[in-house]
């Protein structure tokens, strides 16, 4: 077996130039999560629960989530907080629920979900804003 | 680039050169003895490994396909051959390293970045993947 990936703990690096380091970051840390994602099945003991080309899936689909913004810094925040979440989950300073409810199953946290403004009618919306519409 | 494709190509020479010379081998080993024995076994196991990593084997180039297209999630009989692109899949950057990732956990190997931003074709991955086996034994 190769050796196991251990995920290094580094300084905030400076900003990315420009979109094409910050998409090499992206790569960079989706790699990493990959990397670790044998130790967090091992951690919080999910091999009967999910399979790793699911914990994958989910990650990849939180990056896809936000694929369409542009500002390089925006990106390396967005980035940071991915690292951030990562190293909260491998130090297991999460619980199996945590993981379970936010990756495996179910919607995930409430703060990550989108914009529930968007109802079918924009009544509300005026509601809030004036009396007159 | 270039050294690696000189390097690929004496191997498939010396390649068809060797297996001519062990079909005539082991009529020697059933005569002689001991010694000559073990001199034909080491002239014979480190040309297998050469014939075996001329190109990439027929079977790895299937597991690899078989994970893209579970990966992609793309119908069964979509013709996915050693030739074809990811992009053509469908596949945009992000599963492609997706991809790659899969392909890591499945053969237990660990691919340089730069290597890796570099697969375009099921070929490509297939050829790096054996490579890396190779270096791992």
């Amino acid at each position: 077996m190769a050796a196991p990936f251990t995920l290094r703990k580094i300084g905030v690096p400076p900003n990315s130039a420009n979109l094409t380091e910050a998409r090499r970051r992206v790569f960079d840390f989706f790699r990493a999560a990959c990397r670790s994602i044998p130790t967090i099945m091992d951690i919080y003991n999910l091999q009967d629960v999910v399979a790793p080309s699911q914990l994958r899936f989910a990650i990849s689909a939180q990056i896809r989530n936000n694929s369409h913004i542009t500002d390089p810094k925006v990106i390396d925040l967005l980035l940071f907080k991915g690292m951030e979440e990562l190293t909260d989950i491998v130090d297991h300073a999460k619980q199996r629920h945590h993981i379970i409810g936010q990756y495996v199953v179910g919607e995930g946290l409430i703060q990550n979900t989108g914009n529930k403004d968007q109802g079918r009618t924009d009544f509300l919306k005026n509601f809030y804003t004036s009396n007159y519409f | 680039m270039a050294t690696q494709f000189s390097a690929s190509v004496s191997m498939q020479t010396t390649c068809l050169a060797t297996t001519r010379i062990s079909f005539e081998k082991p009529a020697l080993i059933s005569n002689s003895g001991r010694t000559n024995l073990s001199f034909n076994l080491r002239r014979s196991i480190p040309t297998r490994r050469l014939s075996v990593s001329c190109a990439a084997k027929q079977e790895t180039v299937d597991k690899v396909s078989e994970i893209v297209k579970k990966q992609l999630s793309l119908a069964n009989d979509q013709k996915v051959t050693a030739a074809t692109k990811f992009a053509e899949l469908g596949a945009d950057s992000l599963d492609t390293v997706e991809i790659v990732m899969g392909l890591e956990e499945e053969f237990n190997i660990q691919m340089a970045e730069e290597k890796a931003q570099k697969i375009t074709t099921v070929e490509q991955a297939a050829e790096l993947i054996e490579e890396l086996m190779q270096e791992k034994k």
